[in-house]
């Protein structure tokens, strides 16, 4: 399994906006943006500020094709899951609640995932999956495709796939923008949808 | 005229001087009164302890009995400090051992404790009689087994949210028989426990008067130890649920009985795992809380909240979760005439933002408790309004702290920043001395908080501010500021090095994902030698360029007697 590298949220933005103005739209990619955006810091006037989370949350993701090795060397030290500093609220709080609001007392979260093109979808059980590195292993598994990381140069072509979830509010997502858990918490349902759509 | 007092008449007189700072005070008067305060001293706080040495501690105070130790920085709870930057109780532990110090008691706050430390303290004090361990790490059963087994005339044993690997050993079942001493146990942050062992604990100890146990304490379990214990004042449950197989009715009414009797109790905390039928049990004793804590309930609806806040006329503190909502705050406004204190933790704290409280509820709480000095209030959204108006219903906070989950985010209403909201507050309470900001906010905040804050030792700042002119508010202006700490806001150089005499006066300054630079850390290590200004940089996979024009990720000073430490990692980095 090869860790890619780090998956960095940036936004940055000229004006005066407020991420609770921003709609979410049905398009995954707009939608991703949106949602980290929402969740990431907004900016001020004036001066356009970088907000990266790259400090607060890293998360190393795998690929499946040796593609990838030509774009992305791979580093000569693994990259760290990065646990979450924000909310500023104590890991100990966090995860008594974070086992209620998921349910661990049940073992398996069964979700269907469907690629475009292809009629019959599979199911893929989430807890299973310790995070993103292994979900996008096991789904590249699963089905006869390359899956792209977000972060990733977008590569628009209809050789490459992506990876989107349909959330709790009926929104398309890209994978991987949100921290894992909080992945758990409002996934529906995945698809493997083309590169060039996105 | 007191310098014709013999010494035992100024060390009578200064026995009556308790607060550390009093003392302190005290002992700057004069060296006659150094000498005296510092050989009469029992009761020692360092708040950092890289600030000063054990050595130099044993050699002041020589006559110390309680030592409270604070380690890591706040925002090491928040995971932004990483595993092994320091803290080790350590050296303390052998400093003290090795030295003639009678210690008694033992408070430690974010430091790293091994099961050694615990083994050597549990040795080397004949009368040790409190622990204290909060958010601490890197120990195991095995050192509590060491302190329950060797401690004999321990009263107090408190594990506050530590870390504690747990071994297969009974630790509990290590305190002697002869172990009557017992008045305060609190272990609810371990998994397990060996239920035998401490029910017999319990019975042999009458003057157990506070009591927390863990979620391996079932009710029936919790039933025969309040039996042998109503004398507790302060009770923490385990799991408050009934086994299904058990005989369900029987088993309530046994543990209803017994709660009514437990007549004493007036700190209420635990519910780690409720099933909200059993809740009325507790009814019978919710007349005479005055601390309440269910922000571990998490299986508790709004509604059962209520039904339970409505019994509790007389509280004074109340910590719960947000899924009480807006409806759920307003009768606690309508109940508890007397809270002080109040938090409210986030049910959801990742989720897709349904608005569980919002500024409604607060607006509420602040109607109905005019005696509310200190605040936690996470929530989905504040107005200015509502900050205004709260402001104007309590002036008397000293401890402000908000949250607002969607870092940065506005007022929803009039898409305005939140710095008239939080100034109105900052301008009525007087006497605040703990703020924590969030929401969006410009340097105009900061303005109000240098103005009015006299009284401010404690400011948390994160995704606020325009400019270096913000910080630079605060430094100037707030006095008595002791511990700032700053994470992603766009704060730099200028500001930093604006006034380098300034953080001599404070404890610490944490600031992460700001502008301050390489260069500009450098200068202020260079012009400060009784500052440790430590760069802490994890990015093991990129190169750290050591370019002073480089930004720093994360900077921590703090002013030290000791200069810089010996124990810092590869990845701290301490300028000179």
């Amino acid at each position: 399994m090869l860790l890619l590298g780090t998956l960095l949220m940036g936004i940055t933005s000229e004006q005066h906006s407020s991420a609770s103005s921003i709609d979410s739209s049905s398009d995954p990619c707009a939608a991703a943006a949106t949602s980290s955006s929402s969740f990431c810091a907004s900016i001020q006037s004036n001066n356009s500020v970088r907000f990266d989370l790259s400090t607060d949350l890293r998360l190393g993701l795998s690929i499946s094709s040796s593609y990838y090795n030509d774009l992305f060397p791979t580093p000569t030290t693994t990259t760290r899951v990065q646990p979450l500093s924000w909310p500023p609220i104590r890991s100990i709080l966090c995860s008594a609640h974070l086992d209620k609001a998921l349910d661990h007392k049940q073992a398996s979260l069964f979700i269907k995932i469907y690629m475009e093109g292809i009629p019959i979808g599979r199911k893929l059980n989430l807890f299973a999956q310790d995070g993103y590195d292994s979900l996008i292993t096991t789904v590249a598994r699963m089905f006869p495709t390359t899956i792209l990381c977000p972060g990733a140069d977008r590569v628009h072509s209809d050789k490459y796939h992506v990876l989107t979830y349909e959330d709790k509010e009926g929104d398309w997502m890209m994978v991987g923008d949100v921290p894992w858990e909080m992945f758990l918490n409002n996934v529906k349902r995945l698809k493997i949808t083309r590169a060039d759509r996105c | 005229m007191m310098n014709y007092f013999p010494d035992e008449v100024l060390e009578h007189v200064f026995d009556f001087v308790t607060s550390h700072r009093d003392r302190n005070a005290v002992s700057l008067v004069c060296k006659l009164w150094y000498r005296v305060e510092r050989f009469s001293r029992q009761r020692v706080f360092i708040g950092n302890c890289y600030a000063i040495s054990p050595e130099r501690l044993i050699a002041r105070f020589p006559g110390v009995k309680a030592l409270t130790l604070k380690g890591k920085p706040h925002f090491a709870d928040f995971n932004l400090v990483p595993q092994d930057w320091g803290g080790y109780v350590q050296p303390w532990i052998e400093a003290l051992a090795r030295s003639r110090i009678g210690l008694e008691e033992l408070r430690l706050k974010r430091m790293v404790v091994s099961d050694e430390s615990l083994d050597v303290l549990s040795r080397s004090f004949t009368n040790f009689k409190s622990l204290v361990l909060v958010s601490c790490e890197g120990f195991t059963t095995d050192g509590l087994a060491a302190i329950a087994a060797n401690c004999r005339f321990l009263r107090e044993l408190d594990l506050q949210e530590n870390e504690i690997e747990e071994k297969k050993n009974h630790w509990l079942g290590c305190f002697p028989d002869s172990c009557t001493s017992l008045v305060s146990l609190n272990f609810a942050c371990l998994k397990e426990i060996n239920l035998a062992a401490l029910e017999r604990l319990v019975a042999r100890n009458p003057n157990l008067k506070s009591l927390k146990l863990n979620r391996a304490v079932p009710i029936e379990a919790l039933q025969r130890i309040l039996m042998r214990a109503p004398q507790l004042v302060d009770l923490g449950t385990g799991s408050f649920v009934l086994d299904r197989d058990s005989d369900d009715s029987e088993t309530y009414r046994k543990l209803k009985a017994t709660i009514q009797k437990c007549r004493s109790i007036r700190n209420l905390s635990g519910f780690l795992e409720v099933a909200p039928r059993c809740l009325p049990a507790v009814y019978p004793i919710c007349l005479n809380l005055t601390y309440l804590n269910l922000s571990y309930a998490a299986g508790i609806h709004g509604s059962e909240l209520i039904k339970l806040i409505r019994f509790c006329g007389k509280l004074q503190r109340l910590w719960i979760l947000d899924c009480i909502g807006d409806k759920g705050l307003e009768v606690v406004a309508s109940t508890c005439k007397d809270l002080q204190e109040l938090r409210v933790f986030p049910s959801d704290p990742f989720g897709a933002g349904h608005a569980a409280v919002t500024e409604t509820g607060l607006v509420a709480i602040s109607s109905g408790c005019p005696k509310l000095n200190s605040l936690l209030y996470f929530c989905q959204q504040m107005t200015n309004a509502a900050l205004i108006a709260v402001a104007k219903n309590c002036t008397n906070f000293i401890r402000f702290r908000l949250c607002i989950l969607d870092p940065a985010k506005p007022d929803p209403v009039t898409m305005q920043p939140l710095d008239e909201g939080f100034g109105a507050i900052v301008q009525s309470s007087k006497r605040i001395r703990r703020l924590s900001l969030s929401g969006l906010l410009t340097d105009r905040v900061f303005l109000y908080i240098g103005m009015y804050a006299e009284q401010l030792e404690m400011l948390s700042i994160a995704f606020a501010g325009d400019s270096d002119k913000g910080m630079l508010y605060v430094l100037n202006g707030c006095k008595k500021l002791r511990k700032l700490e700053i994470r992603d806001s766009p704060f730099g150089d200028m500001a930093l090095l604006r006034d380098v005499g300034k953080y001599e006066t404070m404890r610490s300054l944490w600031m992460s994902s700001c502008d301050v630079t390489l260069g500009g850390c450098k200068t202020l290590a260079k012009k400060m030698p009784r500052l440790n200004v430590e760069i802490i940089n994890e990015n093991d996979q990129m190169e750290f360029a050591h370019e002073d024009s480089q930004k720093v990720e994360k900077m921590y000073l703090y002013r030290t007697l000791v200069g810089p430490r010996k124990d810092a990692p590869e990845f701290v980095w301490t300028l000179v």
